[in-house]
C-alpha cells in the first residue's frame, strides 16, 4: 500500500443454506457495510468484487461487474477477482492497492450450496487442477488429508489436536448470530466420533459449504480501524510439486509482507481469523502465521492461550469450521469479525481490549494467500 | 512418469509447457522410473469425477524426488512402488497428461508394443463429418500429430506411413480432411492422406479389404471415442469397400461383420482418443483417457463400461469379465452422468 487505508464499514448476511440469488447476498452484505460506512452508494468511488458461485444453478453469469453496476445504479469501476476461498482477501488486497480512490467497496456473495453434495463438491473441485488432480481423486479434503498425514510423519501431530481445534471454534460460533451452529456448541465426543472422510480427517475435521456474502468499506478517510499491514502471495496449484507439503509457503510469504509493513511480531497480535478450512490447515497455519514454531502448531491449541478466553484468541467468529464457509466470502467475513472485535461489537463473543488483529485467507489447498493486519486507532 | 525440466535454471513441471519462462530454454522431457507410496487417503466422499468409493488417493514420489497425485482402488502401504504389469492381450487404460505422445508411448509399453524402424504403418484416424476438432466427431489434429510425431521418434520412416480412410457416404474426403484439421498435420509432416475408396481391394472371405491396410505390418485405428458407440469397431469398417460393406450390413448381423474383421485384421492396434468426448446428445465431456488394444471390439466395451453408457447392439454379448486390463483399473476412471 502505498497510502494509509481505512475501514470505513463492514457487512456481512447470516451464513445459511437460503436459496437467495448470488448477487442478494452481495448486495445485502454491501448495504450493511455502506450503512455501517454512513456512505451511500454515490460517495463509492469503484468496487471489487469476488466471487465463484453464478456457475451453479446454471446461472453463468460471467458479467457480474455490468450486473452489479445495475443494482447499486452506478458506473464507477468495477473489478472482478475471483481467487476461489481466498477471493475475500484478494479482493481486499486489490482494493487496498488500488490508487486515486477515496471509498471503494469491496464485496462477495455466493449461493454455492444448491445442489446434491456431489454437484457442490464439483463446483468446489473447480478451484483445483484438473488434469493432474482432480482426476486424480484429489479433493479439497483429500489434498489436505494428505498434507496433514506429511506433516504428522514429520513432527507428530495428532488427531485429538484438531478435535480441540474443532471444538474451539464450534463453541465460538455457538456465540456468534452469524454462524450457522449460532446456539449449537458441539462436544468434544461428536467431534472424535465423527466419520472419517478422507482418511486421516474426519467430516468434524471439516469447514461448512455454505451459502452467504459479506463486504467492506476501504478508505482513505481516517476511521477507527487502520489496515497497517496487507500480504499477498501465490503457490502453485499442483499440491505435491511444492516445495514443503507440509506446510503452506504462501501464508509464511504473505505473513512476512504484512508483518514488515506493519513494523510489528506476531507477538503483537491480539486476535486473529485464520483460515481453517480443515482443522489440519488452522494447525499448520498456527506456524506458517509465526505464532508458534514448526512443529508446535498442537501445543499452542493444547495450551489454551488461543481459545476465546486466552491471551490471542483465534477464529472468535467460530471460522469456516463451524460459522461457514461460503468460498469467496470468507475473507470479508473474516475482516467483518475484526473490525467488529477492534470496535468491541462482538457481544457474548467479545474479548478483552484488542488492539490488533490478523486475518489470513487462504484460496484452494495454499495456492493464494492473503494476511492483512488492522489496528484500533 | 514424465517430468519437463529446464537445463539451465533446473526448474520442472509437470505441464508440458514447452519453454522455460525465464530463459526460454526449450524443456527437455525427463523420464522417471520409480513410483513409491509416500502416502496414503482413503476416501469416502463421492463426487462426480469420483462416484465409486472408497477408493485410495496416494502421493508418489519418484528417484529425483518429484511427487505426484495418483488415485488407486487397490490398497498400497507407504514405501511400496507401484508397476503397471504389460499384457499384449489386455485393454490398456491410461490418463492422458496433457503430453498425449507420452501417453500413446506408454499405450504400446502397457500393450508390450514395439515398432520396427523397417514397419510399414497405416494410419487410419476417424473422419466422419466435415466438422471443427472441438466437435470431437473426428481424430483430433493434435492426437494425429502425437501419433506421427511418436512414429518419427520410434526411427519409423516417412516413406512407411500412410494415412488413409474413405467416406461412407455422400460427403467428400477432402472436406472433411480439411474442416477437421487433419489434412493440415498430414501436409505439416509431408504424408499425402489416401482415399482408401480410390484404391485396390482384396476379398479375404466375404470381406473387401483395403489392399494397403492389408499389406501394413500395423495398421493404427485412431478411433474417437464416443459415449454408447463403437467407435473403435466403426472406425475399423473403414478398411472394408464401401459397397462391400453395405451389402454385408444388409446382408448379415454386424456382429457376424465385426468378428469376421475383427479375425481378418490382425495387424490392428487401436488406439481411443477419449480426452475429450462426444456424449449422445453432442455435448462434450472430459475422461481425460486413453486407450490402447489389439482388439477394437474389447475396447470399444471397456470404453462403454467406463463411462457407464448403454450397450451399442454389437458389444451386448462382450463380456467385460473376460477382458483383461492393464495400466489403470476400470473403477478408477469411471465416469457417472452421461
Amino acid at each position: 500500500m502505498k497510502q494509509k487505508m481505512y475501514i470505513k464499514g463492514v457487512g456481512m448476511t447470516k451464513f445459511d443454506y437460503s436459496q437467495k440469488y448470488w448477487w442478494q447476498f452481495a448486495y445485502d452484505a454491501a448495504i450493511e457495510a455502506l450503512k455501517d460506512a454512513k456512505t451511500g452508494i454515490s460517495e463509492i468511488d469503484a468496487i471489487v468484487f469476488t466471487g465463484m458461485s453464478s456457475a451453479a444453478g446454471g446461472e453463468h453469469q460471467t458479467h457480474k461487474v455490468s450486473f452489479l453496476s445495475g443494482l447499486f445504479k452506478t458506473n464507477v469501476p468495477i473489478i472482478e477477482v475471483p481467487s476461489v476461498c481466498g477471493g475475500g482477501g484478494v479482493a481486499l488486497w486489490t482494493a487496498l492497492h488500488l490508487e486515486g480512490f477515496k471509498n471503494i467497496l469491496v464485496l462477495a456473495g455466493e449461493k454455492l450450496v444448491d445442489n446434491k453434495s456431489e454437484i457442490v463438491v464439483d463446483y468446489i473441485l473447480s478451484a483445483a487442477e484438473r488434469v493432474m488432480e482432480q482426476t486424480e481423486g484429489m479433493l479439497f479434503p483429500v489434498q489436505n488429508a494428505l498434507i496433514w498425514q506429511q506433516y504428522m510423519k514429520k513432527y507428530g501431530g495428532s488427531m485429538d489436536d484438531l478435535s480441540l481445534i474443532a471444538f474451539k471454534n464450534h463453541s465460538n460460533a455457538a456465540l456468534n448470530p452469524n454462524a450457522y451452529f449460532y446456539n449449537r456448541p458441539m462436544d468434544l465426543e461428536k467431534i472424535n466420533n465423527s466419520p472419517v472422510v478422507s482418511s486421516p480427517l474426519r467430516l468434524m475435521d471439516c469447514s461448512l459449504s455454505i451459502n452467504g456474502g459479506a463486504a467492506a468499506v476501504v478508505s482513505t478517510e481516517v476511521t477507527d480501524i487502520e489496515v497497517i499491514g496487507s500480504g499477498f502471495a501465490t503457490d502453485y496449484i499442483l499440491t505435491f510439486e511444492r516445495e514443503d507439503i507440509t506446510h503452506f509457503k504462501a501464508t509464511k510469504l504473505a505473513a512476512n509482507m504484512a508483518y514488515a509493513q506493519a513494523g510489528i511480531t506476531p507477538k503483537d497480535i491480539n486476535v486473529a481469523e485464520v483460515h481453517d478450512a480443515f482443522t489440519s490447515v488452522e494447525l499448520i497455519s498456527y506456524e506458517d502465521l509465526g505464532f508458534a514454531e514448526e512443529g508446535k502448531g498442537g501445543e499452542l491449541i493444547r495450551s489454551g492461550k488461543i481459545n476465546l478466553k486466552g491471551e490471542m484468541p483465534i477464529n472468535t467468529s467460530g471460522g469456516l469450521k463451524a460459522k461457514g464457509h461460503p468460498i469467496s466470502a470468507t475473507g470479508l467475513a473474516q475482516v467483518f469479525e475484526i473490525v467488529n472485535q477492534l470496535r468491541g461489537k462482538c457481544g457474548e463473543r467479545q474479548i478483552s481490549n484488542p488492539k490488533i488483529g490478523l486475518t489470513h485467507n487462504i484460496g484452494g489447498a495454499g495456492g493464494s494467500v492473503t494476511v492483512h493486519i488492522f489496528k484500533k486507532i | 512418469m514424465v517430468f519437463y525440466q529446464c537445463s539451465k535454471c533446473k526448474k520442472i513441471w509437470q505441464q508440458s509447457i514447452g519453454v522455460c519462462p525465464e530463459c526460454f530454454s526449450e524443456l527437455e522431457k525427463v523420464k522417471t522410473a520409480k513410483a513409491k507410496v509416500i502416502g496414503i487417503s482413503k476416501v469416502s466422499i463421492s463426487s462426480i469425477l469420483h462416484p465409486e468409493v472408497p477408493y485410495f488417493a496416494l502421493v508418489l514420489e519418484d528417484e529425483l524426488g518429484n511427487k505426484w497425485a495418483h488415485k488407486s482402488v487397490k490398497e498400497y502401504t507407504i514405501g511400496e512402488e507401484i508397476n503397471f504389469e504389460s499384457n499384449p492381450n489386455s485393454v490398456a487404460i491410461w490418463r492422458t497428461k496433457y503430453d498425449i505422445a507420452d501417453s500413446i508411448e506408454k499405450v504400446f509399453e502397457l500393450l508390450s508394443m514395439s515398432l520396427n524402424e523397417n514397419s510399414k504403418i497405416v494410419i487410419l484416424p476417424t473422419l466422419v463429418s466435415p466438422n471443427h476438432a472441438y466437435f470431437r466427431d473426428n481424430t483430433s489434429p493434435e492426437f494425429l500429430e502425437a501419433v506421427i510425431q511418436f512414429l518419427f521418434e520410434k526411427k519409423i520412416k516417412l516413406e512407411n506411413i500412410k494415412i488413409a480412410t474413405q467416406s461412407f457416404d455422400e460427403i467428400p474426403i477432402e472436406g472433411m480432411a480439411q474442416k477437421s484439421g487433419l489434412l493440415d498435420i498430414c501436409l505439416k509432416n509431408k504424408i499425402m492422406p489416401l482415399d482408401l475408396a480410390k484404391l485396390n481391394f482384396v476379398k479375404k472371405g466375404s470381406l473387401e479389404i483395403a489392399e494397403d491396410v492389408l499389406n501394413a505390418d500395423i495398421v493404427l485405428n485412431l478411433s474417437m471415442m464416443k459415449i454408447g458407440k463403437a467407435g473403435a469397431s466403426e472406425n475399423a469398417y473403414r478398411v472394408l469397400k464401401k459397397e462391400n460393406f453395405a451389402s454385408l450390413k444388409y446382408l448379415q448381423s454386424e456382429e457376424d461383420i465385426v468378428n469376421e474383421l475383427k479375425n481378418s485384421l490382425i495387424n490392428i492396434i487401436t488406439l481411443g482418443e477419449a480426452d475429450f468426448v462426444q456424449k449422445q446428445n453432442k455435448t462434450i465431456v472430459y475422461p481425460g483417457l486413453i486407450l490402447g488394444s489389439k482388439s477394437f471390439l474389447n475396447l470399444d466395451r471397456v470404453f462403454n463400461e467406463i463411462v457407464a453408457s448403454d450397450l451399442p447392439e454389437i458389444l451386448k454379448d462382450v463380456d467385460i469379465q473376460n477382458i483383461e486390463i492393464t495400466g489403470r483399473d476400470i473403477k478408477e476412471v469411471k465416469l457417472i452422468n452421461n
